[in-house]
């Protein structure tokens, strides 16, 4: 017998459907975003009931179909704390997934299909069937509008270091530091692609690429994976380690859609809709947290974490990590001296694995298995790992069973 | 305001060849072939509505209709591109790509190049108005310092 324990669990609610037919002239969103508000009529629930989506596709870029970011920005839904997509019958079996383990309660499923031009031979003249196949699943990326740059881009990343440092009067003290804390940290990984700490003014020497955005505030791009095995805290006292515990998560969505020069305001990003989802669901506080590991993709994904996590107010990040800083080390050190932040070295030294590193490193940490790079307090991790634009997640582990 | 039906469909799929183009954003396109800027506005509300949708993310309304913008707005952010994702790609001098704030609403933003004046002089805030330029055959809308 499986264990099941979703079972009579999860409820479907509410059903909405568009008409049928061979030729709508509608956008794949424009049938979802449909389907969608007559679902929701039928429950008598309406957008700010809704805190989780599972939109169209089996891609997570599929913008302007109706995937999960789109169906956000359309409906004008301000936060969710979880969003994917999915197709066929999985669509279904990630929202309810999602339902029952807490990271969202009301859950909205649209599924919008349109007849392909491998279909129809009708289908395959009509130019608007023709170019949405041939940008598929990336919805427009790669094509020469100016405008539609930002779709998925790290530039506007490098934008938003201009604006914050405008908007907050700073330096770029805050990503600097950031930047030197991975690097010492990485010094002493020996799997790390780059063993060499860096200076300060190493890094204001560095390479202008996006400007303000320079080499070092950008992780290191290689080759490489990380795989987890997760189960039940049952199942784990039977086996060999040492188990590490999720505490508490979420994902965080915001109303901003696909076109990220559509950003909203530092303190209401993605970032900081996960962190408030993260709290809400969590018996520690961030005083408790003894190991940080904020996303370095770029240092301001990193900076961003710390400010929606609560360590210093918005904009304060350079003057909060110069308090923090362990001048013999080179790091940081958090909640006076106790949390240190991307042991490792992440993906600006260790290498870019998108953030999956840092989850390999912090369930190691947690399990005292770190060796000479063991640090002296790893009973809980903060892992924030994705884009200030788009379900970024928020994961506190534990260390050991809890019961 | 011009009427906007001047190309027909396969007419606009031909000035744009590379651009994914549906029914929520062909008419901003058609406009874009005449030098026109047009955004959805929201017949009900008032919201001006972009990224193109099909419905008012604010009021949730079908009535919607494309209307011209006034082309005036201020640079909310901006990074200068000293190097492409393509790492055979030169840049002679920096291209700017800024997020425009369009005086119509607050948030409401288009990505464009920022064009005729000194890298030097840009600044964020900084007022801009709509010109047009033309690449690869193609009609593209860009912004420029404010006059005055």
């Amino acid at each position: 017998m499986a264990r099941n324990p979703l079972k009579d669990q999860v409820a479907v609610v509410g059903v909405g459907s568009t008409a049928y037919g061979r030729d709508q002239q509608r956008s794949l969103l424009s049938l979802g975003v449909e389907a969608a508000l007559k679902a929701m009529a039928d429950a008598g629930i309406d957008r700010r009931g809704i805190d989780g989506i599972c939109g169209s596709g089996m891609s997570p870029l599929a913008v302007g179909n109706a995937g999960f970011l789109s169906v956000q920005g359309a409906l004008g839904i301000e936060k969710v704390t979880w969003g994917k997509n999915g197709w066929l019958g999985s669509a279904f079996v990630f929202a309810v997934e999602a339902v029952f383990s807490g990271l969202c309660d009301t859950c909205l499923v649209v599924q919008s299909y349109r007849r392909e031009v491998n279909m129809s031979r009708s289908a395959a003249r009509d130019p608007f069937r023709l170019r949405a196949s041939r940008f598929g699943e990336t919805g427009g990326m790669g094509g020469r509008d100016f405008a539609r740059r930002w779709l998925h881009s790290g530039e506007p990343y490098a934008a938003w270091m201009k604006r914050y440092m405008h908007d907050y009067g700073v330096g770029k003290d805050a990503f600097g530091l950031m930047a030197v804390n991975n690097r010492s940290h990485g010094a002493r990984n020996p799997d790390a692609v780059i063993q060499r700490a860096i200076t300060l003014d190493d890094y204001h020497a560095s390479r202008m690429v996006w400007e303000p955005m320079q080499m070092l505030d950008m992780d290191i791009p290689v080759d490489g994976a990380e795989a987890f095995v997760i189960t039940t805290a049952e199942r784990a006292r039977d086996l060999r380690q040492k188990p590490v515990t999720v505490h508490a998560m979420s994902l965080g969505g915001t109303r901003v859609g696909e076109f990220y020069e559509n950003t909203l305001p530092w303190t209401e990003n993605a970032f900081w809709v996960a962190m408030e989802g993260l709290w809400a669901r969590s018996d520690l506080t961030r005083t408790d947290v003894d190991l940080f590991y904020p996303y370095d993709g770029y240092t301001i994904d990193a900076v961003a974490v710390v400010e929606a996590a609560g360590f210093c107010k918005p904009g304060e990040a350079g003057d909060y990590f110069r308090d923090c800083w362990d001048r013999r080390e080179n790091i940081l050190r958090l909640n006076g001296g106790r949390t240190l932040v991307t042991t490792g070295g992440g993906g600006l030294a260790h290498g870019r694995s998108g953030g999956s590193n840092l989850y390999a490193e912090a369930v190691r940490q947690l399990r005292g298995s770190q060796g000479e790079r063991q640090a002296r307090h790893a009973d809980s991790a903060l892992i924030t790992i994705g884009s200030m634009y788009h379900d970024p997640s928020a994961v506190l582990l534990r260390a050991g069973e809890r019961r | 305001m011009r009427p906007v039906a001047a190309l027909n469909d396969h007419e606009v799929f031909d000035r744009y060849p590379d651009e994914l183009i549906d029914h929520d954003n062909i008419d901003h396109y058609r406009a874009m072939a005449e030098r026109r800027l047009v955004i959805r506005h929201c017949q009900d509300c008032g919201y001006w509505i972009y990224p193109h949708r099909p419905i008012c993310p604010e009021c949730l309304s079908e009535n919607l209709r494309f209307e011209e913008v006034s082309g005036r707005g201020t640079i909310f952010m901006e990074t200068r591109l000293h190097q492409l994702r393509d790492p055979d790609a030169s840049i002679v001098e920096p291209i700017v790509a800024a997020a425009v704030e369009l005086e119509e609403r607050t948030g409401l933003r288009y990505l464009s190049r920022i064009v005729n004046c000194r890298i030097e002089d840009i600044v964020l805030d900084m007022p801009v108005s709509l010109t047009w330029i033309e690449e690869d055959g193609c009609i593209w809308p860009a912004f420029e310092p404010a006059a005055g």
